[in-house]
């Protein structure tokens, strides 16, 4: 079934409406007791999903929705992390890595009650590649146009352009639509408008309410083809966005999961009664991207200079559990090289490349915008302001929402001259990184608005199908030293992913990919 | 009488005419793009161009103004860019919960005040006049947002006794919406766990709010109190033999009327501007956290809304305390 | 009404000696100048009293982050390890100088359009009245809220955001004043001998409507500062690294309970300097203008 956005905004919406309200009764015990029987899930995240498109919406709070209103044809599951069944109940696979065939599940319908057939995949995929935004890029090059055929109604064929070695595990994120649905809302923009607020989806939940900058509610699909998972009826991703709120909010039993705290709040909530804390590895990389396009930091000279004026220890120190990356890729990665020559603190190279470059007595300000709320990047801001004062460089802290930092990105010239980008890996795998965050064709987004580099280029897509393990190992290892040599980002520290939960929460099973974009269908509510 | 009322109402129009104009001009002042915004992260420009178009933006300020003022005629008070939603539906949906809080912060001024200054006229240049005082100026000089935190840190986090926040759990559904305030609506209903738990979340919040409002009632009660006890009339019928008791009770009592007014008059918007920060603090969903969400994501009909239906109320409390001093005191209404 | 305008000098300063007495005679004023000269000391000379003057200017010592109230640091340390008493000392010369900034500008606007309402009268009055009352129609906070926002963060811009939305007080007191000054006698003699209006109204009326004036603004210096640490803590304030007692606050919020530190102080430091202006403006009143004591 498709669901509207309400709009009207119904009664209770606007009782608990507004940033992080904190509803509830006095008594933690008390806020479970939810009315009617009914198992509402409440997740608090200091990001908005800004638009539910599933070939276009990215980011953790929009994977989040996506993850359980629509399906894919695999999931991920496990730690390490494995594909599992999704709408296709079994695989094969040449030899060659060049053919894929998935068997759909005959079960399988979507919320209009219409199966989900080879023709929706096909249609999926090709509107994700057509439109190719969101997360195209990770298929970008793979699976052409013309690749994915039907063999019958429920066989899907991939012929893959050139073999790829993480394909299995870049599905989970590539969505699949009702054809019907779309083509018939298609207006003049391939659905895009009506996508933005509605959905064609066959996940085992939908869209109950959704009002920007409040909550998005989802709630069980009463007749949906998934069967079992646990208890829940619904969860609600509630928009929080100081971290502190949420912590306190998990504290008081106001919301079962927490996503964004900072390592303070996990340390406050050690030993507090029924509260889970989860501390784990994840490939979750944070980085300050430079505009190396336009502005002052178009200048490499001065983006060295800066890479080597940050005070690195101070920037672990604000992130508590966390650890510095080793240049672009993630520390422990396939081909990630931990001896690599990058930018530690040394005032004396800082001030040498600047005097190399064309501010040789520094005398500028530059723009550092950071999300609005998200406490850890506007300590890494203040950090980087005191840094750069070594070099004579001011810098110009501006807070922004989410939506209107993803907006800036459009191009070189609204590109502010620092954006800090946290950055969870939906695979794990180098690609990953290295596509999203490196490739030139992802200009304009957010995860690389303006980086771009021919040579870089070449060796990414030269990884990205390679299939022998050693000569991937070379080749990410050389991109690696010619990332570094642009210094197109400050590399930060690799977080680890902190969550919280209330052990109310039954069957929550830590999976590091994308372990914030909660998956709800397996979980109860005690 | 009906020339008094008339008068003052229609004085009331060019105001309402200027309040409007004022507001739209600062309201497009802000920063940034709200098309670009509205239009979505990955909009291209043709995009942006046309939701610009479909929002107006393109035409002269001027006619941008003249289409408001003549959707304003008709209820139609534009759409939130960010979230795609009438104004005047938001604005509906969050000015009964702004006005409970204000009537419950004026409740507690009132209540507490008028027998504080009385208290304080009684024990004229004792004690509890001094600490009245202190505490008056204390309270006027207490930041609301800081004493918001204090309550929280105190009945929130360490005792918990209180919620931090919020009007009512959000997984809970509210008593039948009949007033709008919670806590009338759900005495209707006669839903008493209801009620309670709405008190508590109003509690804090009201008085974080009360404080000025309390600090300069007690004083107003106190002077006017300590003035009627000098004036001659109170000393004849004193010494007429009047019981003091009676006497005080009934120039009190008129005095006591005349401050409310006064203070409602005074505070009725100061403490719907105050909405702002206390709202933000406790999470209240009410027009200020409305307004600060806006001014935030830069989304300027729901700022112009707000700011238009406080400063109405403003002008129209005025209007009625006006009339109500029009009833108690005939002076005025010759004035 | 406390005009001396036509008094001897001697009587003049006999009935300033009369003020001051009774003024030291009120022990909460003293306690008020005392907080005052203070403020303005921590303002004038605070940044050269830090502990840590370099955070003042942003430095970090992520090493000595969260450390509670010590001897070493008296108000504990932040998120970023910078001394809390630093900051609230260096917040002071902010906050003082915004509110001072908004109260002088707000004084001046307001001065100059009451005094031309007031004198000129008729249509020039209603017309500038009207726009006045137009401002209090809406809430001073919204009002300057919406105005920071269109302007941008930073002092200047908040100064503005805030006096735009004061000086409509001081054009009715100035206005109220003038027109009661304007047909006094020393006026009438001063326009006989052929004294323009901008002479008579600078030389002549303005000097004494000053105390009214002085004292509204002793007044208003504390809802100033307060105002200023509103914006603050709403986000609209002063950009980082400035030090600023409501940004500081709005910070610390996140940190409450287990950092209290960090958000306790910087609230007292508002409350105690909007408390001290607000007794002295108290005392000075009781003082100039006993009538309106309450």
């Amino acid at each position: 079934m498709r669901k509207k956005f309400p709009k009207d905004i119904s009664r209770r919406a606007f009782l608990g409406a507004a940033g992080a309200s904190l509803a509830a009764v006095t008594l933690p015990e008390a806020a479970f007791a939810q009315s009617g029987g009914r198992k509402v899930l409440i997740i608090a995240s200091n990001q908005d999903i800004p638009n539910l498109d599933p070939h276009i919406a990215t980011g953790y709070s929009a994977s989040f929705l996506l993850r359980n209103v629509y399906d894919s044809l695999v999931k991920i599951a496990g730690n390490p992390p494995k594909p599992v069944p999704g709408l296709a109940a079994s695989w094969t696979s040449t030899a060659d890595g060049k053919e894929y065939t998935f068997k759909l599940d005959p079960a399988a319908k979507f919320h209009n009650g219409k199966p989900v057939t080879a023709e929706d995949v096909i249609y999926s995929f090709k509107r994700a590649i057509r439109l190719n935004k969101g997360n195209a890029w990770m298929i970008q090059g793979v699976v052409g146009p013309d690749s994915v055929s039907a063999v019958d109604a429920t066989t899907v064929k991939f012929a893959l352009l050139k073999p790829f070695a993480a394909f299995l595990q870049v599905l989970p994120w590539i969505w699949i639509v009702s054809k019907a649905d779309v083509e018939a809302n298609l207006g003049t923009d391939d659905g895009q408008n009506w996508l933005r607020t509605n959905t064609a989806a066959s996940g085992p939940f939908k869209v109950r309410r959704a009002e920007a900058g409040n909550l998005y509610e989802i709630e069980r699909v009463a007749d949906g083809w998934q069967k079992g998972g646990g208890n829940l009826s619904g969860a609600i991703w509630r928009i929080v966005r100081e971290t502190a709120s949420q912590r306190l909010m998990l504290q008081r039993g106001e919301a079962h999961i927490a996503v964004d705290l900072t390592s303070e709040d996990m340390d406050a909530l050690k030993d507090k009664p029924g509260v889970v804390s989860i501390i784990e590895p994840e490939y979750r990389t944070f980085s300050i991207k430079m505009n190396t396009r336009h502005g002052p930091m178009a200048d490499p000279e001065l983006r060295k200079a800066i890479s080597y004026a940050v005070n690195y220890k101070a920037i672990l120190d604000a992130a508590g559990y966390a650890d510095l990356m080793i240049g672009p890729l993630p520390n422990g990665i396939l081909g990630h090289n931990p001896n690599l020559a990058v930018y530690r603190t040394d005032l004396a190279k800082a001030k040498e490349h600047l005097a190399k470059s064309k501010v040789p007595n520094g005398g500028i300000k530059l723009t550092f915008v950071h999300v609005s709320g998200l406490e850890q990047q506007r300590r890494w801001a203040l950090i980087l302001l005191d840094s750069l004062k070594a070099l004579n460089i001011e810098l110009d802290i501006k807070p922004m929402i989410w939506p209107d930092m993803v907006a800036a990105c459009r191009s070189p010239e609204t590109f502010p001259d620092m954006f800090p980008v946290y950055q969870t890996a939906n695979y794990g795998d180098p690609d990953n990184i290295a596509f999203a965050a490196y490739h030139s064709s992802r200009n304009g987004n957010w995860q690389n608005a303006v980086y771009g580099n021919p040579e870089v280029d070449a060796l990414i897509e030269k990884g990205r199908s390679e299939s022998d393990e050693a000569k991937r190992i070379a080749i990410y290892r050389e991109m690696q030293e010619k990332v570094v040599a642009d210094a197109p980002d400050i590399f930060g520290v690799l977080e680890k992913r902190k969550l919280a939960l209330r052990d109310a929460v039954q069957g929550f099973a830590f999976v590091p990919v994308a372990s914030n974009a909660v998956e709800c269908l397996g979980l109860s509510l005690k | 009488m009906l020339h008094f009322i008339l008068r003052r109402l229609v004085l009331i129009v060019p105001v309402l005419f200027g309040l409007t104009a004022l507001v739209f001009a600062i309201a497009r002042l802000l920063p940034g793009d709200p098309v670009a915004l509205a239009a979505g992260p990955n909009a291209t420009p043709a995009e942006i161009a046309a939701y610009g178009k479909e929002f107006g933006l393109d035409r002269p300020l001027i006619v941008q103004y003249g289409a408001y003022l003549s959707g304003l005629m008709k209820g139609d008070f534009g759409v939130s860019i960010y979230t795609r939603r009438p104004v005047i539906e938001d604005l509906r949906a969050y000015l009964p919960a702004t006005l409970e809080l204000v009537f419950a912060a004026m409740f507690l001024a009132i209540a507490i005040g008028i027998p504080a200054g009385l208290a304080a006229a009684a024990w004229r240049d004792k004690w509890p006049d001094y600490l009245s005082r202190v505490v008056a100026l204390g309270s006027i000089s207490m930041p609301r947002f800081f004493l918001g935190l204090l309550l929280q840190l105190l009945f929130a986090m360490w005792l918990g006794w209180l919620p931090l926040g919020g009007r009512f759990p959000i997984t809970e559904d509210p008593p039948a919406l009949v007033t709008g305030f919670l806590t009338l609506d759900a005495l209707i209903a006669r839903d008493f766990t209801a009620f309670s738990i709405a008190c508590q979340h109003l509690v804090m919040p009201a008085i974080a709010m009360s404080l000025s409002p309390l600090a300069t009632i007690m004083r107003m009660m106190r002077a006017s109190t300590l003035e009627v006890m000098q004036q001659d009339y109170v000393l004849t019928e004193r010494a007429l033999g009047l019981s003091s008791r009676l006497i005080m009770l009934k120039y009190v009592s008129r005095n006591a009327i005349s401050a409310t007014l006064t203070v409602i008059g005074l505070y009725f918007g100061w403490l719907l501007g105050g909405t702002v920060l206390v709202e933000t603090i406790f999470d209240w969903p009410g027009l200020g956290l409305y307004a600060t969400k806006a001014v935030v994501t830069q989304d300027f009909m729901p700022v112009i809304g707000v700011t238009l239906v406080i400063g109405t109320l403003f002008v129209f409390a005025n209007f009625a305390v006006d009339l109500l001093y029009g009833v108690i005191n005939p002076k005025v209404r010759t004035e | 009404m406390n005009a001396q305008g036509s008094v001897p000098e001697s009587a003049r300063r006999y009935a300033l000696r009369r003020a001051l007495f009774r003024f030291s005679q009120s022990g909460l004023s003293l306690v008020g100048l005392a907080l005052v000269v203070t403020l303005l000391m921590i303002a004038v000379f605070g940044p050269s009293l830090a502990p840590y003057p370099e955070h003042l200017g942003g430095a970090v010592n992520t090493a000595a982050r969260f450390r509670p109230p010590s001897l070493a640091h008296p108000f504990g340390t932040n998120e970023l390890g910078q001394d809390v008493f630093s900051l609230v000392l260096g917040g002071t010369r902010v906050s003082v100088l915004a509110g001072l900034a908004v109260v002088m500008l707000g004084t001046l606007i307001g001065t100059v359009v009451g005094a031309i309402a007031g004198y000129a009268g008729g249509w020039t009055d209603e017309i500038l009245m009207r726009i006045s009352d137009l401002k209090l129609t809406v809430p001073g906070l919204i009002l300057a809220m919406a105005v920071a926002a269109a302007l941008g963060p930073g002092i200047l811009n908040m100064v503005i955001a805030i006096a735009l939305s004061w000086w409509p007080g001081y054009a009715r007191l100035v206005r109220g004043e003038v027109m009661a000054k304007k047909e006094e006698l020393f006026v009438t003699a001063a326009r006989a001998i052929g004294a323009g209006p901008g002479r008579i109204l600078f030389r002549h009326i303005l000097p004494n409507i000053l105390t009214p004036v002085i004292v509204k603004m002793s007044l208003d210096m504390g809802f100033a500062i307060l105002t200023v640490a509103s914006l603050g803590f709403i986000g609209i304030g002063v950009k980082p690294p400035t030090p600023e007692w409501g940004s500081l606050l709005s910070v610390a919020r996140g940190y409450m309970p287990d950092y209290w530190w960090t958000a306790i102080f910087p609230g007292l430091a508002i409350f105690t300097a909007v408390f001290g202006f607000n007794l002295l403006g108290d005392g000075l009143r009781d003082v100039f203008d006993p009538k309106a004591r309450r």
